[in-house]
């Protein structure tokens, strides 16, 4: 089994149990790594939906999709992957909509954006979401407590990165059934929840 | 301790010269100046090394807050680490688990981006998969099959010669260099650096930057699905006039230019409008790859080859 297969076997059994899948695995950080985040993906997402910035709606209305189309299942014990996270960046303020983000992304990477409309569907849900929650005040600080001669690069790039999410979603705004337009609104929340990533990269002092 | 035997025979000299009059002359000083710094430095600056046999298909991750990692193919089954410590702040983390090999930068307390700097320079077996994470790097990925993942936030990242694997690039502002990759799987996701492509194609090539400039220097390859895509950055393909490819390009407030005749697509996502917009296909339709040029702010240009390129 290569990469490719390994992400195609995903749909069948996201959790990475399989033999095949293991002995992959085993050997490939890199998949490794998409399991393991899938799998805190998942356990988040069913652990936000009782925190209260975004709407059961919101959550209700991605899960549905990615249910629809059988990339996650009920997980009966969800593991305490923000938890785990807060207790070493003590950043959880704004891990909730970067874990949103990443779901978002995650939606893309499996969702191979078979089906348009669901697509436009899919980012107009989530978007106000990711808006309503972010703090970005919040994380620059936090950047700043933890490497303050980075502030100006993540201030830079995070300012930009907002104004990528405006412009799409005033694009997905004009024209709704605009595919690539919606699809820009994803790659823009993707750019931002790789700026929140690579914040808390563990290869970050 | 050649530099050093050099500077004490030195000083000793100017000390001999000068002694009667008590004048040092202000080279003895810029000599004694320099010699005390290289000697801290070499004293601090330590080497080590590292070998682990693996099997085929090994795993291999670096993690690095400070400092470059080099990554090349080594003759056999081996992975050799070679790591330069910049101070005492800073120790190399190693550990195998089966077929996979761990190194990691450990920063002591007072480490900062100088004196937790480490060099890394590692060989591992071609069809190895590679992680590597580098706050500053550059990161530097050659001669691999395996699947390449590279991190860095402010690190330029250079891939080469790189065919039939996965490559995942991303960084806030470094510059991302790729070049001949084959038959590759690829995703570079960038802020603001610049991203180059040149001699890339397979399956999948995906560019997303959200203000750096993209240029793909190529031929699209014959089946596969480009997207390069940035908000406000610039997008230049250059290719060959024989290249086959559906090609799509739209600026939503910037301007396209298209050097190379195109057959015109007349069912688009969005309307084509002269200067903002172009969509169709050049060469062999049959065979061709699908190209989707999009930005916000820039300009997108598809440009010919010239023969001398």
């Amino acid at each position: 089994m290569n990469c490719i297969e390994l992400e195609e076997s995903l749909v069948e059994s996201e959790d990475g149990s399989s033999r095949e899948q293991r002995a992959h695995l085993s050997a490939c950080p890199a998949c490794s790594g998409l399991v393991e985040e899938l799998r805190s993906i998942i356990a988040t997402a069913v652990e936000l939906r009782g925190s209260a910035e975004p709407s059961p709606q919101v959550w209700n209305s991605i899960e549905m999709v990615l249910r629809q189309e059988g990339l996650i299942r009920p997980q009966p014990t969800p593991r305490p992957a923000l938890s785990s996270f807060s207790a070493r960046w003590g950043w959880a303020r704004w891990l909730a909509p970067a874990a949103a983000a990443v779901l978002l992304s995650a939606g893309i990477l499996l969702y191979r954006a078979s089906v348009a409309d669901k697509l436009a569907q899919q980012v107009s849900v989530a978007a106000p979401a990711l808006d309503a929650g972010m703090d970005d005040n919040d994380f620059l600080q936090e950047i700043a407590a933890q490497s303050p001669q980075l502030r100006p690069v993540y201030e830079d790039n995070l300012r930009r990165a907002n104004e990528y999410i405006r412009d799409a979603q005033s694009a997905v705004n004009e024209d709704p059934n605009d595919a690539e337009a919606a699809r820009s609104l994803m790659d823009a929340y993707q750019q931002k929840a790789m700026l929140f990533n690579i914040a808390m990269d563990r290869s970050l002092p | 301790m050649g530099a050093l035997r050099d500077l004490r025979q030195e000083t000793m000299a100017a000390h001999d010269k000068s002694w009667g009059s008590r004048m040092v002359s202000k080279r003895t000083v810029k000599v004694i100046a320099i010699g005390v710094i290289v000697a801290g430095t070499l004293a601090a600056e330590s080497k080590k090394e590292y070998h682990f046999a693996v099997g085929s298909k090994a795993g291999v991750s670096v993690m690095n807050p400070y400092g470059s990692i080099w990554v090349r193919p080594s003759l056999n089954n081996t992975v050799v680490v070679s790591a330069i410590l910049h101070s005492d702040k800073v120790e190399v983390d190693n550990n195998q688990s089966g077929n996979r090999v761990d190194i990691q930068s450990h920063l002591l307390p007072g480490a900062d981006s100088e004196s937790g700097r480490v060099d890394y320079e590692v060989l591992v077996p071609a069809d190895a998969s590679v992680t590597l994470h580098s706050s500053s790097g550059p990161l530097h990925a050659e001669k691999l099959h395996g699947d390449v993942t590279l991190e860095g936030s402010t690190a330029t990242i250079d891939v080469r010669d790189v065919s039939n694997a996965h490559v995942h690039v991303k960084t806030l502002n470094g510059a991302v260099t790729l070049n001949n990759v084959q038959n590759g799987h690829v995703e570079v996701d960038s802020l603001s650096g610049e991203v180059t492509l040149t001699g890339v194609n397979g399956p999948l090539v995906q560019v997303v930057s959200t203000s750096g400039n993209i240029n793909y220097i190529g031929d699209f390859g014959d089946s596969g699905e480009y997207r390069l895509t940035s908000h406000s950055g610039d997008i230049e393909a250059t290719i060959p006039e024989w290249t086959s490819a559906d090609v799509s390009a739209r600026s939503v407030r910037g301007e396209v230019h298209d050097d190379i005749p195109l057959q015109p697509k007349f069912h688009t996502w969005f309307p084509i409008r002269a200067g903002v917009a172009f969509a169709g296909t050049m060469g062999r339709a049959a065979a061709s790859s699908t190209v989707v040029l999009r930005t916000f702010n820039g300009k997108i240009h598809l440009r010919k080859r010239s023969e001398k390129q």
